[in-house]
């Protein structure tokens, strides 16, 4: 630095020399040391560092909100649709908005309370948490609602009240299949049944849009970054259910549950046995899927009256996991008599027995480890009969004792053959399998370990499970090991989605019916058929003989199980009755399974399988058995035991009149005197029991006093038929009618002492009985 | 106090024009200042938009309006400040002095409180902070101090005790508000001013280890600043709630990159970043401009800061050399303070960034004193 004035005379104020180089520091350290320090640090925040700290900007700057993927369709095997998503809105408010535009809570609250019918003072409550940009006001609301909402938001110019799409599953048959259908929680992910199984392949892969925002998540000012990823939609799905197959199984059912006062509800399982496919699955008591939450009245009613809130929860919660249980699925239980069909395709296969074989039937059979013999149900025995005859009376002494000649070890494989079991190498194990179909929920079996099971000394474990006893299954284990005998010998894999359809339609995957193995030869399928078809084909020694159908050839088995674990511990006589049928007999195409769990004695039916599931599921084949196309053969006589429809009669002659009822296979009775028939009783069009005489008036009118229904149990159909025809009322049944003299009435729609008016139609279900069908099998 | 009188008529004689002002020093701060209310605008917009705090109405310019204002009137300040004659600011000296104190004395009692410190004065709709007059009053107190004791300042009595006191008052009064940054800075420039002053090295280092003393026993009784330290050493470990501004800062600046998102395009200012149009206003600059942008006002500051010290080394009286120094290494401490703390250097501490952070009376005094130094420029020895 050349200064020259500063050289030449430095003034005494002048800054000194030691300012001067100190200067020069403080210039060396601000100028120049921390600026390089600065831009060193900036240089790696900024070019070393960017990407780290970029990615976690932006991981806070962007907002993905999930897009809508609609959820698939899921149709039953006609293409009936049984869940749909359709789209709905969400209602939200953003109170910070409401209140930095100064916008009115009441206003809101009264407009939004009166659209979506909510709560005013909470809706009021919500508009005020100022904190908030996303409160929510209501879920799942229908277009209609949507619209209003919208309406009042654009007219009062409400920026605090928003809209967001959603879905909504609807279930347009309700109750219908529930249990096999399942349903979605509010975040529309599968909860239960298929629509949870399946819930991948339904949700499909859910769009996204990526949107940059502000600190609070709500758009930026200028910069708009948006980019959407399409998803892709929910796949449509193809089940083996049949709702009309469904329809009847329920119908039939429920009907059974009220009759019989079922405690524990009931179940039934419809398959296919030649592939393995499930048509239909009813558990009792069901639920809409529309509102799976809402539980039966009564059940309701408990809740209602519980002591303490808590105790309400605890009593919805249980009433909700009960209705939703499949019990066809999910409960096991001791098979009964319907196991010997087991037994008995075991023995023929092995060639333990013979069709020519006879067992004797004493009433008792002693067991080596048991110390008091096994009683046949029959006091007495059957004495000496034929293997069809042992089946056909379900004798437990002859199933004992083709159990030992089956022995142990063998029994054991065909179970694991059957699917009832899995052996293990491990011979302490207990053993469990399930039938792997496509459903959450399966339950396992439970056996006795090989070691107890097959141990020399005690032979009592397979003495008992020979007629299906001391074991536990699920009646979808059952019902498929008895497919396999009855379909020529395949054991096949239940399942209920048959196919997968992309969005456009296209087939993604397509379930082949899947033998597991053959267990059984043809020819032995084809005797255990024939055994099986004179179970309940036989109208003098079939056990089954309740579930039959004039036209149709049914085979099947009924069952009876104690609860024994239950009566160990409490006492207590608990039953679940049940019939498996199949049908047509010689080239079965339907099997269905019917359970109900501990009917009440109070019905006054005897409590068995015979008594009470085999009209059950004769019933149910008598519905769907047209349905599936099946040509009933049936003779004249067959025809003229059915119930009739009454004819138009008023205005015919006499002789007309006697024709036409004739025709319809019904008598009269005429009241009055004159050329036309003034007035008939009952109406057209009603069904009623053949050979009924339908009371025709001519210039007269039916007497206005009422009847007292008489109690119309343990009579035969015709007898019931006549006894009301002299009160002037009628009857009709939902039983198939094969033998009306042998067929006896075991319910009634209503009860003994209803007052009813003249013309008025009774309903009753029937069954076969006598003494020798009064007995546990 | 006695005031060197015939200094006055040599630097100003009424009638006779005073050499023009330093053309690049007044050009970078002119400069600087432009690009700061520009940044303002940019980065207090989301801000002022969505209006969180329910203090502009939505008005999205509200702030820059604001700074556009005090922008003008520091322009015009820094006009009439490089107009007056350098005595006057050494004749005016203890009065502004006195004066300063008077307002810090005011705060604790009619301060305007916010975030749990009274820093401001309230007059009418401005708010005045009197710790920026403290730091000019050092400057300008301490200069004239240093020229009263020209020879003795290497004694106790005469070159550390006085000095000692005005700190002491002014400090003692900042940490009563409290203002933790502001006293360090009062510090700093209190001890370059004494270094430059002569004050043996000896001292000095007694001094720095005094003042080392006093940021200890701060850090010990102020809970908010010991709690600063562990923040500062992993932001990321309380990235919620204390390291939520400092991460918060850095996202900023990581994400400008080489080039910036652009001019106006910061993500992080959409309410992300707290401070962002005030002590954080360099991160938006770092995002928005990116490194390039941000290394370049660096090297600005840097000009202006070497441009200051240069004018110091070229002043003919030692009055005018230090407190041009002063101011200079006032600015410099500011920028650098500022700086280190958004990226995160330092533990974070309020400090603004000169002609950038909005703030109207601080923009005005840094302006103001801006045309200290360009009044003293006027007066240095010409090298041609």
């Amino acid at each position: 630095m050349s200064v020259s004035q500063k050289t030449a005379a430095p003034a005494a104020s002048a800054p000194t020399r030691q300012m001067l180089r100190r200067i020069l520091v403080l210039m060396l350290l601000f100028g120049v040391g921390s600026a390089a320090l600065l831009l060193a640090r900036l240089y790696r925040l900024q070019i070393i560092d960017h990407d780290f700290y970029e990615n976690l900007a932006i991981g806070q700057q962007l907002r993905e909100a999930p897009g809508s993927a609609s959820r698939g369709t899921i149709y039953d095997a006609k293409g009936r649709v049984l869940a749909v998503s359709a789209s709905v809105d969400n209602v939200y408010l953003s109170p910070a908005e409401i209140e930095q535009y100064g916008e009115d809570r009441a206003l809101i609250a009264a407009g939004l309370s009166e659209i979506l019918g909510l709560d005013y003072d909470e809706l009021y409550e919500k508009t005020g948490r100022s904190g908030s940009w996303y409160v929510t006001a209501a879920r799942k609301i229908e277009r209609e609602q949507a619209d209003a909402v919208r309406a009042f938001k654009k007219e009062h110019h409400l920026r605090g009240v928003r809209l967001e799409p959603d879905t909504k599953r609807y279930y347009p048959n309700s109750a219908l299949a529930c249990h096999l259908i399942g349903f979605v929680g509010t975040d529309n992910t599968g909860l239960e049944g298929i629509e949870a199984r399946y819930d991948e392949a339904l949700s499909g892969t859910a769009g996204r849009s990526l949107r940059m925002t502000n600190a609070f998540g709500t758009e930026l000012l200028f910069e708009q970054f948006e980019d959407y990823r399409p998803g892709q939609d929910g796949c449509d799905l193809v089940t083996t259910i049949d709702a009309t197959i469904q329809y009847y199984v329920e119908k039939r059912l429920r009907q059974a549950v009220e009759d019989y006062d079922a405690l524990n509800g009931a179940g039934a399982i419809a398959m296919d046995v030649n592939t393995g496919a499930i048509l239909a699955m009813a558990s009792l008591g069901n639920y809409d899927l529309n509102d799976f939450l809402a539980v039966s009245p009564e059940a309701q009613a408990a809740v209602d009256a519980a002591a303490s809130p808590e105790e309400a929860q605890a009593l919805l919660a249980a009433a909700q996991a009960r209705q939703w249980r499949n019990k066809a699925l999910s409960d096991t239980y001791e098979p009964g008599s319907t196991f010997k069909i087991i037994t008995l395709a075991m023995a023929l296969e092995e060639g333990a027995v013979g069709l020519g074989d006879s067992f004797y039937c004493g009433g008792t059979v002693n067991v080596t480890g048991r110390t008091k013999p096994i009683r046949c149900w029959k006091d007495g025995g059957h004495g000496s009969q034929t293997l069809t005859q042992a089946v056909q009376h379900s004798c437990n002494v002859a199933f004992v004792n083709i159990g030992r000649r089956v022995g142990a070890e063998t029994f054991y494989r065909y179970c694991d053959a059957f699917g009832f079991l899995e052996l293990s190498d491990d011979p302490d194990a207990s053993l469990t399998a399930t039938t792997g179909v496509d459903l959450y929920g399966e339950s396992g079996s439970i056996w006795w370990s090989r070691s107890v099971f097959t141990a020399e000394k005690n032979q009592s474990q397979l003495a008992a499970a020979s007629f299906g006893q001391t074991f536990t299954i699920t009646p979808l284990q059952l019902i498929t090991a008895v497919s396999a005998c009855v379909n020529g010998g395949e054991l096949m894999q239940p399942f209920v989605v048959r196919q997968i359809l992309a969005p456009d339609g296209t087939v993604v995957s397509e379930r082949q019916p899947t033998v597991r193995r053959r267990v059984l030869s043809e020819e032995t399928s084809a005797t255990v058929r024939a055994i099986l078809e004179q179970v309940v084909g036989d109208p003098n020694d079939g056990t089954g003989r309740n579930a039959a159908v004039a036209g149709y050839r049914i085979g099947g088995k009924t069952g009876t199980s104690e609860k024994v674990s239950l009566e160990a511990q409490t006492g207590q006589k608990e039953y679940i009755v049940s019939f498996i049928g199949f049908a047509p007999a010689d080239d079965p195409q339907i099997a269905i399974l019917a359970f109900l769990d501990t009917p009440s004695t109070k019905s006054g039916v005897y409590i068995s399988g015979g008594q009470m599931a085999a009209p059950v599921v004769g019933a149910m084949m008598a519905d769907i058995l047209p349905y599936l196309g099946v040509e009933p053969a049936l003779d004249e006589a067959d025809m003229a035991l059915r119930d009739a429809a009454v004819p138009q009669l008023v205005g015919l002659s006499p002789s007309e009149a006697a024709q036409a009822l004739r025709e319809a296979g019904l008598d009269s009775r005429s009241v009055g005197g004159g050329e036309r028939v003034t007035r008939q009783l009952p109406a057209p069009g009603a069904e009623i029991a053949a050979g009924s005489q339908v009371i025709l008036y001519y210039d007269a009118e039916p007497s206005p006093g009422e009847e007292s229904l008489p109690d119309l149990n343990g009579m035969s159909y015709r007898e019931a038929r006549d006894a009301l025809s002299r009160l002037g009322l009628f009857i009709q049944t939902r039983s198939p009618v094969y033998d009306p003299l042998r067929q006896r009435v075991s319910t009634q729609n209503l009860a003994a002492g209803t007052p009813l008016g003249h013309g008025s139609v009774v309903e009753v279900t029937l069954v076969s009985e006598d003494d020798s069908m009064l007995g546990r099998y | 106090m006695q005031y060197d009188g015939a200094r006055l008529s040599v630097a100003y004689t009424p009638g006779q024009r005073r050499a023009p002002f330093d053309l690049p020093f007044f050009l970078t701060v002119v400069l600087l200042l432009a690009l700061g209310v520009v940044m303002v605008l940019s980065a207090s917009f989301p801000r002022a938009y969505y209006d969180p705090g329910h203090i502009t109405g939505g008005n999205g310019a509200y702030y820059f309006v604001r700074q556009l204002f005090f922008a003008l009137a520091g322009f015009g300040a820094m006009l009439l400040a490089s107009r007056l004659p350098m005595g006057f600011y050494r004749r005016y000296t203890l009065p502004f002095l006195l004066v300063t104190l008077v307002l810090l004395l005011l705060v604790p009692v009619v301060g305007v409180k916010a975030n749990g410190s009274r820093r401001w004065l309230g007059v009418g709709g401005l708010t005045l902070q009197p710790s920026e007059l403290a730091k000019l009053a050092v400057i300008l107190s301490f200069a004239a101090l240093i020229c009263r004791y020209r020879s003795r300042m290497h004694s106790f009595r005469h070159g550390v005790l006085p000095f000692l006191g005005i700190l002491a008052a002014l400090v003692g009064l900042l940490i009563l508000e409290p203002h933790f940054s502001a006293s360090v800075i009062l510090l700093a420039v209190g001890g370059a001013m004494l270094f430059l002053g002569g004050v043996p090295i000896g001292y000095f280092a007694a001094l720095g280890a005094a003042a080392g003393g006093g940021l200890a026993v701060l850090l010990t009784f102020f809970p908010y600043a010991s709690s600063r330290i562990v923040t500062w050493r992993d932001p990321f470990a309380s990235s919620s709630d204390e390291g939520y501004q400092i991460v918060q800062s850095l996202y900023s600046i990581g994400s400008g990159g080489l080039s910036g998102l652009g001019l106006g395009a910061s993500r992080q200012k959409y309410l992300f970043l707290p401070e962002e149009h005030n002590d954080f206003i360099f991160s938006v600059v770092c995002e928005e401009l990116g490194f390039i942008g941000a290394a370049l006002i660096v090297l600005l500051f840097a000009m202006l800061i070497l441009r200051g010290y240069w004018i110091a080394l070229h002043c003919r009286e030692r009055f005018n050399c230090l407190v041009c120094a002063g101011i200079t290494t006032l600015l410099a401490l500011q920028v650098f303070l500022n700086v280190a703390v958004v990226t995160n250097l330092l533990p974070c501490t309020g400090i603004s960034l000169p002609f950038f952070s909005y703030g109207g009376t601080a923009l005005l005094i840094q302006l103001f004193e801006m045309g200290i130094v360009l009044s003293a420029s006027r007066d240095v020895l010409k090298t041609d």
